[in-house]
């Protein structure tokens, strides 16, 4: 294969992708960082240069802290129990012996939902603060006063309504991830460690399911922390109104999102300045953690 | 080749953008009013206008976002309702329309031009006067042995006693009061968002502390409904009986006395002390002109129609569905549901404690950084002092930069 | 067969309670859309608070325009880079896995920059065109036509074909089920996809479905019962794509890990 002919093939194959991915990709990268040392409000072609100034403005902006703080702490909770809750559930339908398929699209069907339709069923039915929504009709029978779960602050009910929305929506997507990988584990592996006498319940998962289930769970909690950083979709609808958004649990691309093009001020050398923050610390916490369940694995 | 079909779809799709409306349309953008009918009149004034096809868009959610982005970017809508704000004049987002009233200038009522107007130019035309006030019903006060509350003690005390079985006390909004109470708990302290000359925060005054601090006691108090299906804006919560107080705009008066006829009763937000002053916040949503439209002329001669010339319409929007006062004078005499009863004690509310809600000078990010602030210490029991100290900082700045 | 476990049956029913409670869990939420959505449904087209239809077809094309076109663009990338011999081929592989590392949400700030200069606020160029370029679509079809049979390919050069032929006329249509899986991905992901409409469609003539519903839900007086007729219809499309390609989505799912959210 001559050099040039070969060149033209690659490009043709190739070429329109990157170019694309230069346009919407690189460029807005470039075009962010650019921005991020401008002063830019209300304007995308700013001519007021101000150094670090944005970056200084963002790292010491109590509401961008707050958010990637927040966020690191809603990551910590809702991973392991998405993990948990998936990789209980896929068990529980790798064993069931009727209507496996059944219970599989059960579970998966939330997937196919989007969150601003999450949200809409968790605020104004399933956690509506009236006697009569769901949540609340659980309580009444349980004998204790109906709750304001969006409205109340302390303690942070709120979170009750947003992770059961998220883990609605993901769990089943993680689920037919672990049924796969649990249909991967070769059934002698189980045969000769029920003839070594290990125990069906833990001891077989511990030392059987669980060391089969290695390479699938790095890849769980890897999609698991990209997506807890990016989550919009969920706080935006359930905790947003035609006023904005209140001052707590507002995620790092909301944050982003309300001061560079919401009502928050229009501020793109801000926002620029903290989309990059930001995406260096997706990078890095993607990198890090990478890199520590691999050395687990 | 895919390029060039994706680009066929899209130029049938739409044809918005930067090119801005399609010629000879006017495309005007209200925010969704929560009376029934608004919508239906504002397409039929849209779709009476002899000399251009105007296009109404009606946007329920987070409006005042939707506005700040499409004045930034767009050159649609063309004509627009909001406050305005000191910043889009200064970024020449906006045109003066000092021109389209002319001789009727005297016949709008002066505090609203005046809000209007930054550096002595008026930039939106005041379409009605909005306002606010505390809704009760008598009975079940005097049931409670409650006094219609005349300061902030008395308010949060009612609430508090006023809660019996399934019905609470107020209601403020699911956020427990933080964003629609902000202005009244200012000014029932005697403070503002803005020093008289507009150069400096109004609220750099321990007595703010004191204010935000008994808007925590009332959501502690117990007598706040909270995670109601509508908020604030809606008289949902009252109108079903949930509490017997709301804080709510009195455009929602029909609708209330609907429900519960003479069992109503309007009051002003209270005052803090002797000091302060009792209130009513007043908003006028304006009819504006985006500097960015592709025909700014026909876009003002829209304007100059409907909101200067076409009185019946005025009388109508203002009166017929929800109660707003009229922004004109000469139609406030006309309007039937303020001639007496709750609707004529608002008025004499407005003439004697009327303050302007959103002033121009008051910017976005103060206000995010303020309303931020009361909601921790209301809500979270955040320090006071400290977390306005943090947002008069915030403010401070924001407001020098409009002088730079 | 799996020994573990089978053996204890209070064990048996315990899980098959457990898994039952579960699934009425999970298919509550379905019951309330149906329960409360249902009898308003023909309210959603009559009632002009938000354009409910146009914003179904804004949907449809956009969701459609852009599983389209992303399946062209990744997969033609991913040959490229797998079969196609080039001595720049690393640089230009390590710069599209670069990007995997920073997430597109993140970049919607300065994307909204660029699609805002471009002018394509409120129109469907601006909701499609930026979604095409996907990084991992290409990583997974690099992947898998690594392992595509060189045979089958040598076959199709012996018959005349060009490289482009042999991709059109014996890869692809030898690889409908990679291409299905990521399809049905493209598709449920594009029309469930909220923050970048909401960015980008302005103009209510451009809303998708999503922006609509949202507009309707944080609006300052929601009317449950339409907004939940409208979600029920908003949900019926990708409902039907959801049972009637599920066997290529599950597929798609484990063996790609796409659609994480």
């Amino acid at each position: 294969m001559s050099g040039r002919r070969g060149a033209l093939a690659f490009w043709a194959f190739v070429g329109p992708f990157a170019l694309g991915l230069l346009v919407f990709t690189y460029v807005p990268i470039g075009w962010s960082a650019y921005l991020s040392f401008f002063d830019a409000r209300n304007t995308v072609t700013p001519t007021v240069f101000v150094g670090l100034d944005n970056y200084a403005d963002v790292l010491t902006d109590r509401a961008f802290l707050d958010s990637i703080g927040t966020f690191t702490a809603f990551a910590a909770f809702v991973i392991p129990v998405t993990v948990v809750l998936s990789l209980g559930l896929a068990l529980l339908v790798d064993r069931v012996r009727i209507a496996k398929a059944f219970f599989r699209s059960v579970f998966f069907l939330p997937f196919a939902c989007s969150y601003v339709v999450a949200a809409l069923l968790w605020k104004t039915s399933l956690f509506s603060g009236l006697a009569d929504g769901e949540a609340n009709a659980v309580l009444g029978w349980l004998g204790v006063e109906p709750q304001a779960w969006v409205g109340t602050v302390d303690p942070p009910l709120y979170w009750v309504v947003v992770v059961s929305a998220r883990l609605w929506l993901q769990v089943g997507f993680y689920l037919v991830l672990f049924i796969a990988a649990l249909q991967r584990i070769p059934d002698h592996l189980y045969e000769a460690a029920w003839l070594d006498g290990a125990s069906p319940g833990w001891q077989t998962f511990r030392h059987v399911t669980l060391p089969g289930l290695r390479g699938v769970l790095v890849a769980v909690l890897l999609l698991n922390l990209v997506n807890a950083y990016q989550a919009f979709d969920e706080f935006y609808n359930i905790l947003g109104d035609s006023r904005g958004y209140p001052p707590f649990a507002r995620p790092p691309l909301v944050y982003l999102y309300y001061t560079s093009l919401g009502s928050g001020g229009q501020d793109l050398g801000r926002g620029s300045a903290g989309a990059v923050v930001l995406a260096l610390v997706i990078a890095l916490a993607t990198l890090l953690s990478g890199r520590v369940f691999r050395r687990a694995g | 080749m895919l390029a060039a079909g994706l680009l066929g779809l899209a130029a049938c799709g739409s044809n918005t953008g930067r090119e801005g409306s399609a010629e000879g349309t006017v495309e005007h953008w209200y925010h969704a009013y929560g009376e029934d009918g608004v919508q239906d009149a504002v397409r039929r004034y849209a779709a009476a206008y002899p000399n251009a096809r105007v296009e109404v868009q009606w946007n329920p959610g987070d409006y005042d976002s939707k506005i700040v982005t499409a004045l930034q970017n767009s050159a649609v809508p063309d004509v627009f309702e909001a406050q305005v704000k000191t910043d889009w004049v200064r970024q020449k987002q906006v045109v003066p329309l000092d021109d389209l009233v002319g001789d009727t200038r005297d016949d709008f009522v002066r505090a609203l031009l005046d809000s209007q107007t930054v550096d002595g130019r008026l930039y939106g035309i005041p379409q009605a006067i909005d306002t606010q006030v505390l809704f009760y019903r008598p009975s079940l006060l005097r049931q409670a042995g409650v006094t219609p509350p005349t300061t902030v003690d008395e308010l949060l005390d009612a609430a508090k006693r006023l809660t019996t079985g399934g019905v609470r006390g107020l209601f403020a909004g699911n956020d427990g009061g933080v964003a629609v109470l902000l202005g009244p708990l200012l000014w029932s302290a005697g403070l503002d968002f803005l020093a008289a000359d507009g150069k400096a925060p109004g609220f750099d005054d321990p007595r703010a502390a004191a204010v935000f601090g008994k808007l925590g006691e009332l959501n502690r108090g117990g007598g706040l409904l909270l995670g109601a299906p509508t908020d604030w804006a809606d008289p949902g919560a009252f109108v079903a009986g949930l509490v017997a107080m709301q804080w709510t705009g009195l455009w929602n008066l029909p609708k209330i006395t609907a429900a519960h006829g003479d069992d109503v009763g309007v009051l002003p937000f209270p005052r803090l002390d002797a000091s302060g002053a009792e209130s009513v916040p007043v908003g006028a949503y304006s009819a504006m002109v985006n500097a960015r439209s592709a025909d700014v002329e026909a876009a003002k001669a829209y304007v100059k129609w409907l909101w200067v010339e076409r009185t019946d319409y005025q009388t109508e929007f203002a009166t017929g569905f929800g109660a707003h006062l009229p922004a004109r004078r000469s139609l406030a005499e006309k309007a039937e549901r303020l001639g007496s009863g709750p609707g004529a004690e608002v008025v004499g509310f407005v003439t004697r404690g009327g303050r302007i809600a959103a002033p121009a000078r008051w910017p976005a990010r103060a206000n995010t950084a303020l309303s931020d602030a009361v909601s921790r210490i209301a809500r979270q029991g955040a320090d006071a002092t400290a977390e306005l100290r943090a947002a008069l900082d915030v403010a401070r700045t924001e407001i020098a930069r409009l002088d730079r | 067969m799996r020994p573990v476990g089978y053996r204890n049956p209070v064990g048996a029913v315990a899980r098959g309670v457990a898994l039952a409670v579960a699934a009425v869990l999970f298919l509550l939420p379905f019951a309330v859309l149906v329960r409360d959505g249902l009898a308003a449904v023909p309210e959603v087209f009559a009632d002009d608070e938000v354009p409910f239809a146009r914003s179904l077809l804004n949907s449809t094309v956009v969701a459609v325009a852009q599983t389209a076109g992303q399946l062209l663009l990744c997969s033609t990338a991913g040959y490229g880079l797998a079969r196609v011999p080039f001595r720049g081929e690393p640089v230009v592989r390590h710069a599209i896995v670069a990007t995997l590392l920073v997430p597109t949400a993140v970049t919607f700030v300065p994307s909204f920059v660029v699609v805002s200069s471009l002018g394509w606020l409120s129109d469907l160029r601006g909701l499609v065109v930026p979604g095409l370029f996907s990084a991992l679509n290409v990583f997974l079809f690099r992947q898998y036509f690594l392992d595509f049979p060189v045979a089958l390919e040598e076959a199709g050069r012996l018959d005349g074909l060009s490289r482009w032929g042999v991709f059109r006329r014996v890869v692809v249509p030898n690889s409908t089920g990679v291409f299905a899986a990521v399809g049905v991905i493209d598709f449920i992901g594009s029309w469930n996809q909220f923050l970048w409409p909401l960015v980008i469609a302005q103009d209510s003539s451009s809303w998708t479905v999503q922006v609509a519903l949202s507009s309707l839900l944080t609006a300052q007086n929601p009317r449950v019962a339409l907004l939940f007729a409208s979600a029920a219809v908003s949900i019926l499309p990708i409902v039907l794509v959801f049972v009637l390609l599920q066997r290529h989505l599950v597929r798609g799912v484990t063996e790609t890990g796409l659609g994480g959210r």
